[in-house]
């Protein structure tokens, strides 16, 4: 008979003790979401501060409270607050004759190349031209692997619908070579042949591997390109903080600039492999407060997507 | 070390134990917490968490036990039996026969190091003198068969693939069948990366297993992943029949307690683990060692048997 009543709280004021045991519950919950644990841990403990004397009605349960406090939180790291309009910008750079470049960055494996590949598709379909950097100078077949991208996307879009010119084109140096020079020659053989966009892809690299860090900086920082995309897979689990945290460092540290370039968005791939364990999705926008530009959802060049912040939210606030 | 960061965690929450006057529920709560965190951390699955904390706890009696040391001892060694119960399998690892083909079959998620692990075991039975050789089953990924060619030609690795070719199926079982009639012993099948939400990718696995029949399935995966293991680690051994696991890139800051969530769900060892890209950043994994050294407390091990 006494189990009706609990979780019910009068018309009192809220505490933290009257919400730890089901914010300790929506803390594992996310968890097994696969959001981080100091970043689920943070979130509860934000929410809690948030809530704390908050007067109830006789018939609230502290849990919906909670949940919709979790929610609420949840909707504004996932939102935006700067807008990146891919389009508009390529098109803003198209009318000042200067290529819109763009850097693919990661660890290893997460799938640089091939979401790099997904949005030349998606770019093309918009009327742009591409030219692809192979600067993945060290990974076997890289190199291969983009000149396949480069057939298949002209073969989906045939020079005669393209001003008699193939829309995608490989500038590639082969292996071994420098990744910021050839970054660098790409640059200006695009705007040397009118390509509207650069898509730069780079070789996988692990976040403490300090020499691979500092190329990485170069290239970027010598280049200036117009964006730097951080590609990060959504299987990730707690390293995705850790990811995101070093390459924005490595990206300061190297650059000896007073307002370096850091990440200014994320790519978070392989969506369609984690069902409903979503939390990768705030792990990495809470760590970087940068918005996910792009979700990979599959192998092929559709399978590109703008985050669905209510279908995340829900997926992640889903028993 | 792989892990080394939650080894020390785990050490020093039982040490907690040893510095605790009197041990009741509170100190035992607390110490787990702390053991729980830390795997957590290290994206151990969340429910084997909770399973290793009841059981941890069902051991423990505190109404009828007396004697500080003797709850100190089976709680030490609660936790330790469970620790070793993520990692260790209790299967003994699968081992290639001199003088006969053995046919490896490697499968896993999409980028998780298949291919480059492939050429790190062939180099690895080649200089010890077995008669290694690769197949290139992955028709699919762009520049697969390139990549796994100038890995294997640079590491002096006889290698079979195809550029026109575009059934993995037929590709496998041709590589496999031209191989064993040279007389290899080492025969690694790569294929493509592939997830349990797309059934025709399972279907094409189990048919290039079917074809090759395979000796040993080596289910690849990558140190950083978290929660989404377990649920894909257990559709592909539901599937194939995967007898080891590799863990790859533990060169970086990941723990790999995510990836050890594949060894409960497929119920496979742990092999080797890579360590970075190149080809001898490989090393022999062994369960056992592993833990003790883990957790820097062989004296713990030596209770359990008791
Ligand atoms: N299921 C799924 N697979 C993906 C997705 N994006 C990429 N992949 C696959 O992931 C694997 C690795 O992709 P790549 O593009 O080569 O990754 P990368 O980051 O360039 O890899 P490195 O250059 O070696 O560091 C390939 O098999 C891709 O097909 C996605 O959104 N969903
Ligand atoms: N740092 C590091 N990188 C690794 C390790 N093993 C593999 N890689 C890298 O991870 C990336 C993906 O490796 P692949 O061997 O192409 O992975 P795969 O599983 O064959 O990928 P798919 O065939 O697309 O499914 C490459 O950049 C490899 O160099 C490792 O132990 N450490
Ligand atoms: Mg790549
Ligand atoms: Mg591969």
């Amino acid at each position: 008979v006494f189990n009706m009543f609990r979780g019910l709280v009068g018309s009192k004021s809220l505490t933290k003790e009257d919400m730890a045991p089901a914010m300790n519950k929506m803390q594992d919950h996310l968890i097994a979401k696969n959001v981080a644990r100091d970043i689920a841990e943070k979130l509860c403990d934000s929410v809690s501060t948030k809530l704390e004397g908050k007067v109830m009605g006789t018939l609230s349960r502290v849990t919906s409270v909670i949940r919709e406090g979790i929610e609420e939180s949840l909707v504004q790291i996932l939102s935006p607050r700067r807008r990146i309009d891919i389009l508009r910008d390529a098109m803003e750079a198209r009318s000042r004759g200067k290529p819109y470049s763009m850097v693919f960055c990661g660890v290893n494996g997460v799938g640089k190349s091939t979401n790099l590949a997904k949005i030349c598709f998606w770019l093309v379909e918009n009327g742009f031209s591409v030219l692809i950097a192979a600067c993945d100078t060290f990974r076997a077949g890289a190199v291969e692997q983009l000149r396949t991208h480069t057939s298949h996307l002209n073969a989906l879009h045939p020079a005669e619908k393209h001003d008699g010119r193939s829309p995608v084109q490989l500038y590639e140096k082969g292996y071994g070579k420098d990744a910021a020079g050839i970054a660098m020659e790409a640059i200006k053989y695009a705007r040397d042949c009118h390509f509207d966009v650069v898509l730069i892809d780079t070789a996988g690299r692990m976040q403490d591997n300090e020499p691979l860090m500092r190329a990485l900086s170069k290239l970027i920082k010598i280049n200036q390109p117009e964006l730097v995309l951080f590609v990060g897979e959504a299987l990730v689990g707690n390293e995705a903080v850790d990811q995101l945290t070093k390459f924005n460092r490595a990206l300061a540290d190297h650059s000896d600039m007073d307002q370096p370039r850091l990440i200014d968005g994320i790519v978070l791939t392989k969506f369609d492999t984690i069902d409903d364990k979503v939390g990768a999705a705030i792990s990495m926008t809470y760590t970087t407060g940068q918005p996910i530009v792009f979700v990979g959802t599959g192998q092929t060049y559709r399978d590109l997507r703008k985050l669905n912040v209510k279908a995340v939210v829900k997926a992640l606030l889903k028993a | 070390m792989v892990l080394a960061d939650l080894g020390r965690k785990i050490t020093s929450a039982l040490k907690s134990l040893s510095n605790a006057t009197i041990i009741d529920e509170d100190v035992l709560n607390s110490m787990l917490s702390e053991v729980c965190r830390a795997l957590l951390e290290a994206d151990v699955n969340i429910r084997l968490v909770k399973q290793l904390r009841e059981n941890v706890k069902s051991v423990i009696d505190f109404e009828e036990m007396a004697g500080g040391l003797n709850k100190r001892k089976m709680i030490q060694t609660a936790v330790f039996k469970e620790l070793v119960k993520l990692i260790d399998p209790g299967v003994k690892a699968w081992t290639p026969l001199k003088g006969k083909p053995n046919i490896i079959m490697f499968v896993g998620l999409q980028g998780s190091g298949k291919t480059t692990t492939c050429t790190k075991l062939a180099y690895h039975f080649q200089k010890k003198g077995w008669k290694s050789c690769l197949i290139c089953a992955d028709t699919f990924r762009a520049g697969a068969f390139d990549q796994l060619k100038q890995n294997a030609t640079k590491a002096r690795i006889p290698f079979y693939g195809s550029y026109t070719e575009v059934d993995p199926v037929l590709l496998a079982a041709d590589g496999v069948e031209k191989f064993k009639n040279e007389g290899f012993e080492i025969i690694i099948v790569d294929t493509s990366g592939r997830h349990k939400q797309e059934d025709s990718l399972f279907e094409e696995m189990l048919q290039v297993s079917n074809a090759v029949n395979p000796d040993n399935v080596v289910f690849v995966m990558d140190a950083s992943i978290g929660q989404a293991c377990e649920a894909q680690s257990r559709a592909f051994k539901e599937k194939v029949d995967v007898a080891s696991v590799i863990i790859t890139k533990l060169d970086g800051h990941a723990k790999g307690g995510g990836a050890l969530s594949a060894v409960a769900a497929t119920k496979s060892p742990v092999i080797f683990i890579g360590t970075g890209e190149h080809i001898d950043d490989f090393e022999q994994f062994k369960t056992k060692p592993f833990v003790s050294k883990l957790l820097g407390m062989g004296d713990i091990e030596g209770l359990i048997d008791k």
